[in-house]
């Protein structure tokens, strides 16, 4: 009994310290209304190194996660798999796209910087 | 005296100037290889996979320039401005890139192999899976720099830490 208690407690600090990704626009919408938050949706690829860049290192900053854990319900959308929904365009990848509560979109990021900058970005949308 | 000065202003910018013909080209066409941009103002212009292998673009300015996987090979650059331009996969292989700027550039997945970089500003930029090869850093600045898993040949000298 026990170990399995430190293995619910270890699995759930390991999610506390990173992203969790939906996959899925109407789920994160939902869970975002529910959470009384917005949904950050990220369109990347795994092949674009800056897209890995963002992934692995920004948003694993402390701050940075913290941020968006507060604010945000990530949506992971890849360029290969999926297309975006209607009424979204992008030149490049990764773009940042900002939701409203009906799915459409308020605002974009283009590209990743370092996390500091990334963070005064997402601050500057507020 | 004022003849002089007039006469002296208007020789020097016809050398220094780039050949307009050139430019047109390089708008109407999307590439302009060998071409003579130097002192060119590019600013703006959509350079996405443009060809400018060998061309003159010394003491341009390309800030803010979009110019994803555009070929600068053999290019001579010295003294031309990038700052915050978006050169996703350009390739800069045996370019000659002395005291070029490159402040807050994207340039993810570059290719500087064999360039002759000497005095560039890299700052604030984003190198990340860009190639080095064959280069000497020492004299070049990169305060800021996102340097992941850029990758630097054993033949590179003055890797930024």
């Amino acid at each position: 009994m026990r170990s399995l208690l430190l293995l619910i407690i270890c699995t759930l600090s390991l999610f506390a310290n990173e992203l969790q990704y939906e996959h899925n626009l109407d789920k994160a919408i939902e869970k975002a209304n529910k959470e009384h938050k917005e949904v950050m949706m990220m369109y990347s690829a795994v092949w674009c190194p800056e897209c890995n860049y963002m992934k692995d290192i920004v948003f694993k900053d402390e701050k940075v996660l913290k941020y968006i854990q507060k604010h945000y319900v990530v949506l992971a959308l890849d360029i290969q798999k999926d297309t975006l929904p209607k009424g979204f365009d992008y030149i490049g990848i990764p773009t940042f796209f900002f939701l409203d509560k009906d799915a459409k979109e308020k605002s974009k990021i283009i590209g990743g910087s370092k996390a500091e900058l990334f963070l005064q970005k997402l601050k500057a949308l507020k | 005296m004022k003849k002089i000065i007039l006469l002296l202003a208007i020789c020097s910018n016809i050398l220094l100037a780039f050949n307009p013909n050139d430019l047109k080209k390089l708008k109407e066409d999307g590439d302009c290889p060998k071409c003579d941009l130097s002192y060119a103002d590019l600013r703006g212009i959509d350079l996405t996979m443009s060809d400018l292998r060998d061309a003159n673009l010394s003491h341009a300015n390309l800030s803010h320039t979009l110019a994803h996987k555009a070929n600068f090979s053999n290019a001579d650059l010295s003294n031309a401005t990038f700052i915050n331009a978006n050169i996703k996969g350009a390739s800069f292989v045996y370019a000659t890139l002395l005291n070029v700027n490159f402040t807050g550039a994207r340039i993810w997945k570059g290719d500087f192999s064999h360039a002759k970089i000497d005095t560039c500003n890299f700052n604030e930029s984003a190198l990340g899976s860009a190639i080095f090869d064959g280069n000497n850093l020492t004299n070049s600045t990169f305060n800021g720099t996102i340097l992941y898993k850029t990758i630097f040949r054993k033949n590179v000298i003055g890797i930024p830490k």
